[in-house]
């Protein structure tokens, strides 16, 4: 990580923010893991990582937080419940969605999961292979390759202007 | 045949590009022949494609100052010292707080502990008894059995000039290790006693002194290897005198 120019620092700053935004949906949320994750890896100097393994270790840094900040979350929305203030569910924020209405590639991806989105774009647009995407994800290869198929048969059928019902996004 | 009938995985991983070259053109030549599963898979091919076009550029920012690889390491630094920092004032503390503790023990601890305390205690015990290690009237004696037990003892000064006469001898231990009670007495019976042993740990260079313990008067020096102290009744005059003798001599 010492040895990155700054260009390819600026890149892979902007494809853990796109993991990131794809994730939480929610610019301000995402600006946050991009950084808790940067500081993190920075601190941990003992596990200094070659150039071509920088990129998964960062998404899984980055994947890790992001599964804690979920749990905290559902955490504060069962207390919240409890209070009797129920809250929607996955508010998308205003950045993204206008992003997806602008193209309508985005917006059958938009409605995956967000396990789907996260795995499909690991492994189809950061190209990392099934082992790093299992890694980062720390799920078995074998249920990368179950979910890959079901998140590309979802986005087929998205694409193809099929809409599937809202408990699709539930899927695992 | 089935070897040549890809597996759903391994038509996904021809689609990223996963499979091995010879896998990879047979995985091709299947799809030649399956026109059906072909258009399927390039649906895929076509999906990620779009998906890679459309996220090109998506989540760029101009330039965020705090994600500068330069400063941010500065910061963590920064932090990372002030952690340091805090950790080594608290050491400090800690540390402070317990050597501080310890020495007020000590202090405390041996606030009770007069210097040879133990000579004047020796005293009380063993000058009036009868039972003494030796019965030595004649200097000479008591020279000879103090250098069997301190090999380096200077000589014993002859008090007869004093009107002392030597008594006897007992040999002590403390947690110095050996100590002796040298008992004189003179023409009254009137006894003093000399004391002396090792340093303790306490008093190792314990200060030449006089103090008052009750009826006796403790006079102690140092001297070569030696503790001494010269114990004998507060009134008795003669007691500074033997002090300076005994204290030229031994």
């Amino acid at each position: 990580m010492h040895d990155l120019d700054d260009q390819q620092w600026r890149e892979l700053l902007q494809r853990l923010r796109r993991f990131a935004l794809w994730l939480t949906r929610e610019p301000g949320t995402a600006d946050d893991l991009v950084q808790a994750t940067v500081e993190r890896a920075l601190s941990r100097r003992g596990q200094q990582r070659d150039a071509d393994s920088l990129r998964p270790w960062l998404f899984t840094i980055l994947y890790r937080l992001f599964l804690d900040g979920k749990r905290r979350e559902r955490l504060h929305a069962r207390w919240l419940a409890w209070f009797g203030r129920g809250q929607a569910e996955e508010p998308a924020g205003g950045e993204i969605e206008s992003i997806v209405l602008a193209q309508a590639d985005l917006q059958a991806f938009a409605r995956l999961s967000p396990e789907q989105r996260a795995l499909l774009l690991l492994v189809s647009v950061e190209g990392l292979s099934y082992k790093e995407a299992a890694e980062t994800l720390g799920i078995p290869i074998g249920t990368v390759m179950s979910r890959l198929s079901r998140a590309r048969a979802a986005l087929r059928e998205l694409t193809e202007g099929n809409p599937a019902p809202p408990a699709l996004r539930r899927l695992k | 045949m089935t070897r040549l009938i890809p597996t759903e995985h391994e038509l996904h991983a021809y689609v990223d590009e996963r499979l091995e070259p010879a896998r990879r053109a047979e995985v091709q030549a299947w799809l030649a022949a399956n026109p059906q599963e072909a258009v399927r898979i390039e649906a895929w091919r076509a999906d990620a494609r779009r998906l890679r076009a459309a996220l090109a550029g998506f989540g760029e920012r101009p330039s965020d100052p705090h994600l500068d690889l330069a400063p941010l390491r500065r910061r963590l630094r920064q932090r990372r010292q002030r952690r340091l920092a805090a950790a080594a004032v608290l050491m400090l503390a800690l540390g402070l707080g317990g050597i501080g503790g310890w020495q007020a023990r000590q202090v405390t601890l041996f606030a009770g502990m007069l210097p040879m305390a133990d000579a004047v205690q020796a005293h009380r015990l063993f000058a009036e008894a009868s039972t003494l290690d030796i019965e030595a009237r004649d200097p000479a004696r008591l020279q000879a059995w103090l250098g069997t037990h301190f090999n380096r003892v200077g000589r014993l000064p002859d008090l007869a000039g004093y009107g002392f006469q030597p008594v006897g001898a007992r040999l002590l231990s403390n947690e110095a290790g050996p100590a002796a009670l040298l008992v004189f007495e003179d023409r009254q019976g009137q006894r003093i006693s000399l004391f002396l042993r090792s340093p303790g740990e306490h008093f190792e260079r314990m200060p030449t002194g006089q103090r008052t313990d009750g009826q006796l008067e403790a006079r102690y020096w140092s001297h070569g290897d030696y503790n001494f102290a010269l114990v004998s009744a507060v009134d008795d005059t003669r007691g500074e005198q033997l002090r300076q003798a005994l204290g030229v001599s031994l």
